[in-house]
């Protein structure tokens, strides 16, 4: 399992490169740093359907953080879910795959890009499938600086005391936001501290390591404490990638030409 | 009013299973009955508006039907970017049932009115409106409304409001309600100061023997722009009458429609302004301060017809 992930998020870093649009782009390194947590949730967490994207059996993924919908994209169209030619419009004119992610791609379930929208949203899908006894699961990944939002804390504060059990929330902490370090502008940490008393499971999690993941999907597959679950994935922004690897500017930076021809070359060679 | 509301919603929850009313913390003295026959779909989020939005689309987004009962700044100004993302941009099958309609809250004051609603509803896409004067109305609407699979918010006032609807009513979601036929002057006004308007109607005719055309608009999204052209063309001035204010509300909507119209004709918008009160008062204390109760309509009408 581990192998072929790795050999499949090298290859959707490389469609992720392969459809900037030259010096259009952004939003890049928030893309990078939750690419491999998005691989791992469609190709071994959820059960999504490909050929029928509103099958009630599925499981939901909502990508609070929109902003990251390309690593989505990438990841939607390597499941089956639409082709590369589709794809290849990502940020072109008269493209139905905007950068912050869109209902209208197949296989999306909300269109997010303010903060602080999905995890309420999640709640409300986690009640809806509680309440008629199914046990599909509902994932939603937030970014870091995305808890400054007021919203996600009233969602945090409710379905801890709804006991939705079926909820998993995965926080990518790249440790960068709009401005600066979430360090600097708000600090989380403790972060685990924080959301336990609420009646939380909490874990952490390499964000780019796929055993890490594993280890604790099966620790929430075992859970029986009828909890929501937390998760804290440690994560790097612009992972993957050496020209916005670590980088804070890699959230607003686009390539030009030139640039994204060296970085697919790299990529070619490292292969 | 409101009994028949919340009488309306119990109907259709009892039908049918997949409907849902989530509150944030009101509705004490009101909403038990239906808390405790549906304990599942009935659900308290606590204070918390912009969680109760998002629960409600997922909740919708899943498949079901759902109302959301809360007093209107709170229901829709403290979380009208959740409106608007997550409830419009996705059409989903959600009615904000918000309570409080203009002025009704009268000494609580400023905070909790609302005179800014329909403004800010009106530009949302997918959002229907529904303003209706009285409990047959809000009864009719509500019934039309448990089959309308789109984003809906209902303007509710005081628990009574006076019966202003006709014997035999024939009610038309989506229509203008003509209640008077008049000559000359054409007033168009919806909610629940219809009353208002009525007995200024009934004091122009007794005192200056006109009597004016009266359009009821409980629908304000969409707004029957087919009627309001009509009966504008028959009119040589226009009075729209509103318990709102008058920058955004019916009376822009209605010049909105006239100004692109051929029709030369002045519309004369009576409203509130964007100016807080600083006195308090009961609702019928305010609307007779504001020049908003029958007597303050029928003054300014008076005014514009010399």
């Amino acid at each position: 399992m581990k192998n072929n992930l790795i050999h499949l998020t090298k290859d959707l870093r490389k469609d992720l490169i392969e459809v900037l649009e030259p010096s259009e782009s952004h939003h890049v390194g928030c893309s990078l740093s939750i690419i491999d947590i998005v691989a791992y949730l469609y190709f071994e967490a959820l059960h999504v359907f490909p050929n029928e994207p509103k099958s009630p059996n599925r499981d939901i993924f909502i990508l609070s953080k929109g902003h990251g919908a390309l690593a989505v994209y990438v990841t939607l169209y390597k499941k089956g879910f639409f082709s590369k030619e589709v794809l290849a419009t990502y940020d072109k004119n008269g493209s139905t795959l905007p950068e912050h992610i869109s209902k209208g791609v197949p296989g999306v379930e909300l269109s997010t890009g303010s903060l602080g929208h999905g995890l309420p949203v999640g709640l409300g899908f986690a009640t809806s499938f509680i309440n008629d006894k199914k046990d599909n699961k509902v994932v939603v990944l937030l970014s870091d600086g995305e808890l400054d939002e007021g919203s996600n804390w009233e969602a945090i504060m409710y379905a801890g005391h709804h006991h939705l059990e079926n909820l998993i929330v995965i926080v990518d902490l790249n440790g960068f936001q709009g401005y600066a370090s979430t360090e600097k502008v708000l600090d989380l940490s403790p972060l685990k501290e924080k959301i336990v008393p609420f009646n939380w499971n909490v874990y952490e999690m390499d964000g780019h390591d796929f055993k890490s993941m594993e280890n604790v999907f099966k620790q929430i597959g075992k859970s029986k404490n009828k909890k929501p679950h937390f998760i804290i994935a440690k994560t790097i922004k612009g992972k993957g990638i050496p020209f916005f690897e670590g980088k804070f500017e890699s959230h607003y930076k686009s390539v030009d030409l030139a640039t994204k021809n060296k970085i697919l070359l790299d990529l070619k060679n490292l292969s | 009013m409101r009994d028949g509301i919340i009488s309306e919603i119990y109907n259709t929850m009892e039908r049918n299973k997949n409907v849902y009313l989530l509150t944030g913390d009101l509705g004490y003295n009101t909403l038990e009955k239906i808390e405790k026959d549906f304990p599942d779909r009935f659900i308290d989020v606590g204070v918390a508006e912009q969680n109760m939005i998002g629960i409600a689309s997922g909740l919708a987004l899943s498949g079901k039907k759902v109302y959301i009962y809360s007093i209107i700044p709170f229901l829709i100004m403290r979380c009208y970017e959740q409106i608007r993302n997550d409830i419009c941009y996705h059409d989903l099958d959600i009615t904000l049932v918000g309570i409080g309609a203009g002025l009704a809250y009268g000494i609580l004051s400023n905070t909790h009115f609302a005179l800014e609603d329909i403004a800010i509803l009106r530009p949302l896409p997918n959002m229907t409106i529904f303003s209706p004067a009285d409990e047959v109305e809000a009864i009719e609407g509500m019934k039309y409304l448990s089959s309308h699979p789109h984003p809906t918010y209902v303007r509710v006032g005081l628990r009574k409001e006076a019966v202003v609807s006709p014997q035999n009513y024939i009610f038309h979601f989506g229509k203008a309600s003509l209640m008077q036929k008049g000559v000359d002057v054409c007033i168009f006004t919806t909610g629940s100061i219809t009353d208002e308007v009525i007995r200024a109607s009934k004091l122009l005719t007794l005192n200056k023997k006109i009597t004016p055309t009266i359009i009821n608009l409980h629908t304000i999204k969409p707004l029957d722009k087919n009627t309001i052209l009509k009966e504008a063309l028959k009119a040589s001035i226009i009075f729209t009458i509103e318990e709102h204010g008058k920058i955004g509300g019916l009376g822009s909507a209605i010049s909105d429609i006239i100004s692109e119209s051929a029709h030369p004709i002045r519309v004369i918008k009576i409203g509130t302004t964007d100016v807080t009160s600083k006195i308090v008062g009961t609702r019928a204390y305010l609307r007779k301060i504001l020049g908003l109760d029958a007597e303050g309509i029928y003054k300014t009408i008076v005014e514009h017809l010399k």
